[in-house]
């Protein structure tokens, strides 16, 4: 019998850190722009680098949820209880959803806006299309618009309970789960 | 008795010669003065821009194809005709360049041409007053503006609202984003 799985994929590993790191920023830079009192310029500007991170955050999403149907994942503790495994999948589950529907209403709100500005993805040639078909249709950018604040708001209360939910077991089972998403030597 | 003859002969060759070179002299002036009459200009010859503000930030582009013909005081009937191409103009910001061709700005795929027509020139000492007709997405409004004559080129900078010619009608119309009055500004060498 091969030694039961430790830990995630490496290339899942990278994913999930650098998206959690790149979240931060998104949150930031999001909250920054909407209700920061800046001038035009500087809004514009942070708009502009929001929405190009966005779609590198959705492209490694999509890189992360591909990583993870393809490769094994390690079994949960078996310290945990069923009801426990169901809801821990069920959380990881929700987290994936919320996650991929912050940059898809992001990229929406602006394929529908009025002013229909061009997503670059930092430079001048990766130039990130706009969903077809919606251009100039407000009510879908209010809906949008409406998803991506309360989806980022539902997200960042299941990122606080998901940090909760290992610092729990953590406390309360003494199990520590990020060694399932580190390199742990043993 | 031969010599007179010979000489008179040879004088009236001379008189001759003078009156051909005098025709020749008047031709080539004329032929200057008509090419004068008419200049034509492009943007081989000139540029035609323009400015403005996004987002509180200045802009500014040109049009990199356009053509114009001028005939103007005091010839007879002077005029300016200019033609420019919509989709050529740039600005070298990618997002800018970009959406400009699209419907709400400049509408390049049913507007392919911007158009300038005079309606009447009176020439003052700096240059030029000029009354005319500025066509933009079939639009036309009335514009004037001074042509000013210095010694190799006639230059002009005037300004338009926009929203006069429905540009960024329904993306902002109330001006938050980009300035009304975009300059335009025109420089064509003699
Ligand atoms: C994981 C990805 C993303 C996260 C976590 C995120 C987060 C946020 C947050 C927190 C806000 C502020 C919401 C508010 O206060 O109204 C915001 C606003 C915004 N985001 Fe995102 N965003 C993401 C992806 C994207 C993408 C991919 C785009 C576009 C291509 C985008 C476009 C926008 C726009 C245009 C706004 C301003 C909305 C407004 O004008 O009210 N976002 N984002």
């Amino acid at each position: 019998m091969t030694p039961s799985l430790q830990r995630y994929h490496s290339l899942s590993i990278v994913l999930h850190w650098s998206i959690a790191l790149a979240l931060l920023f998104m949150f930031a830079s999001g909250l920054y722009m909407v209700n920061a009192d800046i001038s035009k310029a500087d809004q514009y500007r942070v708009f502009q680098i929001h929405k190009a991170s966005g779609v590198v955050i959705l492209w490694a999403l999509i890189l992360r949820i591909g990583t993870r149907v393809f490769t094994q994942a390690p079994a949960l503790p078996d310290s945990l209880n069923p009801q426990q495994v169901f809801k821990a999948k069920l959380g990881h589950i929700f987290l994936y959803v919320a996650l991929v529907t912050m940059p898809l209403s992001g990229w929406l709100m602006v394929s529908a806006s009025p002013f229909g500005l061009p997503t670059f993805v930092f430079v001048d040639w990766i130039k990130w299309p706009h969903i077809p078909g919606v251009a100039r249709n407000k009510t879908l950018q209010v809906l949008a618009n409406n998803v991506h604040w309360i989806t980022a708001a539902i997200l960042a209360t299941s990122i606080v309970g998901h940090v909760g939910a290992f610092l729990w077991h953590k406390k309360k089972h003494n199990i520590n789960l990020i060694s399932r998403m580190w390199w742990n030597k043993k | 008795m031969k010599t007179p003859v010979n000489s008179s002969f040879l004088n009236r060759t001379f008189s001759m010669g003078m009156l051909m070179s005098f025709f020749i002299a008047l031709y080539l002036s004329l032929a200057t003065t008509v090419v004068q009459a008419e200049l034509k200009s492009s943007h081989q010859s000139g540029s035609v821009a323009f400015s403005g503000q996004h987002a509180g930030m200045n802009f500014e582009g040109k049009f990199e194809r356009w053509e114009a013909t001028l005939t103007l005081p005091p010839q007879s009937n002077p005029s300016i005709i200019a033609t420019f191409y919509m989709s050529s103009a740039k600005t070298g910001d990618s997002i800018y360049d970009s959406t400009l061709p699209e419907f709400d700005w400049f509408d390049v795929e049913n507007h392919a041409l911007g158009k300038f027509v005079s309606t009447k020139i009176e020439m003052t000492e700096e240059g030029y007053q000029v009354l005319g007709d500025l066509t933009i997405k079939n639009i036309t409004q009335p514009v004037n503006f001074m042509l000013i004559d210095s010694q190799d080129q006639l230059s002009t900078s005037f300004g338009i609202n926009r929203l006069d010619y429905k540009i960024g009608w329904e993306s902002d119309p109330d001006a938050e984003w980009v300035s009304k009055t975009i300059f335009i500004s025109m420089v064509i060498n003699k």
